[in-house]
């Protein structure tokens, strides 16, 4: 059943609001760094689940105004500092949506590059054009002024709000919220009793789209259950 | 104290600014501009917060506000070792009057020193980033005697000590008597030092809370936690505030430039380092397929004998191409080198060395399709095919001109790119926001590394 389907009384209230907050970040230069894939390997290894976090969740927000071919921060040094542009594919092709957990994020990513270097020896001894210096992100969430209880007052939250904050309901909210769904749908479904509108919003392409096309799809999905 | 040295001139990727060095603008024509460029401008006030809505947008600015909530009864000393002149101080100029709005109180102090003192500091600066250089005894002692000076005549009742570049690095030696965090900021690229002066240096910076570098490349092994700041630009300075067509159109008729055909510009000090006789080399094979003129705008600093000699073998090398425009201004000229940025069709930077490239971080910021070299910071900035094209050579950099000025679509989405890749980690709110930050997680307030 779409979402068309069924009239929403502008009347209807959520349970709760929609608290949007915001996240800000400073990053901290790790002691970790990869001169050649064998050595991101290993640094990938060992190094902090906040240093997987930001090179491939948090990246995604530093770099949200690409559109296409940006994908996380070891699939871009694979191809531009070791120029292995298949190994760069496939890390590429890793979906930070389908983890909710850092380890089995961090074990795809070591997987792929475990396979690779094993399969190409020669791959190993090449050092790369510049070194991969892992990072870490310390986080600050903010409050904003918006906590609509409304659908139109969500809408218009949606529409004010920074491309961090729709970041962070929407792409980082897996890690807290331990499911394979974000801020929005969550709210739409448990609070709006909108499945519909809350599996298409969770089904948009962040990688196929910028962060403020994601904020439009968004919008449009809930003002097409509104209308 | 608070120095406010607002300067209005051109600055150079390394922070030496762009000099005045006669004779003054080949091409520059009789027309009239809008003012003349030969006298420098009156000097503009600060900016305000509010100002910078229209660019990042209130929710941006609101964060700011929220993150400086917690800081309202903090106190902040910045240190460096000049009030103008130079990219620092450019920076402060902008940064301590947005941190004082924000209720976060701010005081910048200078540090003095004689002139051996300052000979020394620039044989270490070089020596840091490089350059051979024999540490003496007699080197370390007057650098320790004028930090000894400055540091009993200032005073550190702050609550965060913020110290910039190895000039005034030793005043860290005060720490015991505060109780203040403290920060050094290092805005030089210490991923070559010299062995001898880095490793004087390192032990006063390990008595640092944090470090603070500009890009990780530029970094070190340190015990102490390093954190990143890109370098920033101003986007309401006059270097980089949007002007009128009128504007554009008048600097262009000034220095004789077509506007009616492609126009490709590197701006840089006349430096062997940005490699301008390169560029031209480039512009000559690019020319052979593709119309087009090239603009060489920028300054040989009239103390240095070597950006005199360079300029000439630009000019030979230029030799009788009408289609090769070499423009040496005076430092003043920001609002020309805004004009020339946001006239041109693309943008060079083909640096052999290069500190954070903020030249490219201006071209980026006028949605200008950039090529330059994978050099010292500029990999921050583009990302290859993505935010700009990166190239490694004379041949490499003439076919990308070739193929941006015959792909003007895929030219125009690179620059739509590094428009929004300055916006979200290279503007002066986002340096404000990080020092925020910064202070926050050293007060205590609670952080997170995970969401």
């Amino acid at each position: 059943m779409s979402s068309e389907a069924i009239p929403i009384p502008q009347t209807r209230r959520p349970g709760k609001p929609f608290y949007f907050n915001t996240s800000e970040h400073l990053l901290r230069i790790s002691r970790e760094k990869a001169n050649n894939l064998p050595e991101l390997l290993e640094a990938l290894r060992r190094c902090p689940a906040a240093s997987v976090f930001q090179h491939t969740f948090r990246t995604l927000q530093e770099h949200h105004f690409i559109r296409q071919g940006f994908s996380n921060d070891f699939a871009q040094w694979a191809i531009s500092a070791c120029n292995e542009p298949a190994l760069a594919e496939r890390l590429a092709g890793v979906d930070v949506r389908e983890f909710t957990s850092l380890e089995d994020l961090r074990q795809a990513l070591v997987s792929i590059l475990e396979d690779y270097v094993g399969q190409k020896p020669g791959a190993r001894a090449q050092a790369a054009h510049e070194p991969f210096y892992f990072c870490i992100a310390d986080i600050v969430v903010l409050p904003t002024s918006f906590a609509p209880d409304t659908l139109r007052g969500f809408v218009d939250g949606l529409r004010q709000v920074s491309l961090h904050s729709i970041h962070h309901h929407f792409i980082e909210a897996r890690l807290r919220l331990k499911l394979m769904s974000n801020d929005f749908s969550q709210w739409l479904l448990e609070e709006m009793q909108l499945p519909d509108a809350a599996r298409a919003v969770n089904r948009i392409d962040i990688y196929t789209a910028t962060m403020e096309n994601v904020r439009q799809q968004i919008i449009h999905i809930v003002e097409r259950a509104l209308a | 104290m608070q120095p406010i040295a607002e300067k209005n001139a051109p600055q150079s990727n390394d922070g030496k600014g762009l000099s005045h060095s006669a004779p003054l603008p080949v091409g520059s024509g009789s027309r009239a501009t809008i003012r003349d460029f030969r006298t420098p401008p009156a000097p503009a006030p600060p900016p305000h917060l509010d100002d910078y809505q229209s660019i990042i947008g209130q929710a941006n600015l609101d964060a700011l506000r929220f993150l400086a909530e917690d800081l309202k009864h903090k106190t902040v000393k910045m240190v460096n070792s000049t009030a103008v002149g130079g990219g620092v101080a450019e920076m402060l100029n902008r940064l301590v009057p947005l941190l004082t709005e924000l209720e976060v109180a701010t005081h910048w102090d200078v540090i003095t020193g004689g002139n051996d003192f300052f000979e020394v500091t620039k044989a270490f600066h070089n020596a840091l980033q490089g350059n051979d250089y024999q540490l003496t005894k007699h080197a370390e002692e007057i650098f320790l005697m004028y930090n000894e000076q400055n540091m009993r005549r200032m005073q550190f009742t702050e609550d965060l000590i913020v110290i910039h570049d190895p000039q005034p690095a030793a005043l860290v030696r005060a720490r015991k008597e505060t109780c203040a965090h403290w920060v050094w900021r290092c805005h030089i690229d210490l991923s070559h030092p010299n062995a001898q002066v880095w490793d004087f240096l390192r032990t006063f910076v390990e008595q640092y809370d944090s470090a603070i570098f500009s890009s990780q490349s530029f970094s070190r092994q340190l015990p102490i936690f390093q954190y990143l700041f890109y370098p920033c630009i101003d986007p309401l300075s006059e270097k980089n505030k949007e002007i009128d067509e009128a504007t554009i159109e008048a600097v262009c008729d000034e220095f004789k430039i077509d506007r009616s055909r492609p126009i490709v510009t590197q701006v840089s000090r006349f430096d062997r380092a940005k490699d301008p006789v390169g560029v031209i080399q480039a512009f000559k094979l690019a020319k052979k397929y593709a119309d087009c003129q090239l603009v060489m705008a920028g300054g040989s600093a009239t103390d240095d004998p070597e950006g005199v000699a360079v300029l000439q073998e630009v000019k030979n090398a230029a030799g009788d191409d009408p289609d090769i425009i070499i423009l040496d201004l005076p430092p003043w000229c920001a609002l020309e080198i805004n004009a020339l940025q946001r006239a041109s069709t693309l943008i060079v930077q083909k640096s052999i060395k290069e500190g954070f490239g903020l030249t490219v971080t201006e071209a980026l910021w006028k949605g200008k399709p950039t090529i330059a070299s994978s050099v010292g910071g500029i990999p921050n900035q583009i990302i290859n095919k993505l935010t700009g094209i990166l190239v490694h050579s004379v041949e490499g950099c003439a076919y990308q001109i070739r193929y941006l000025l015959t792909h003007p679509e895929f030219a125009r989405r690179l620059g739509e790119n590094g428009r929004e890749h300055v916006k979200e980690n290279f503007l002066m709110t986002t340096n404000v926001k990080r020092w925020l930050l910064l202070f926050r997680i050293l007060n205590g307030n609670r952080t997170e590394s995970l969401p």
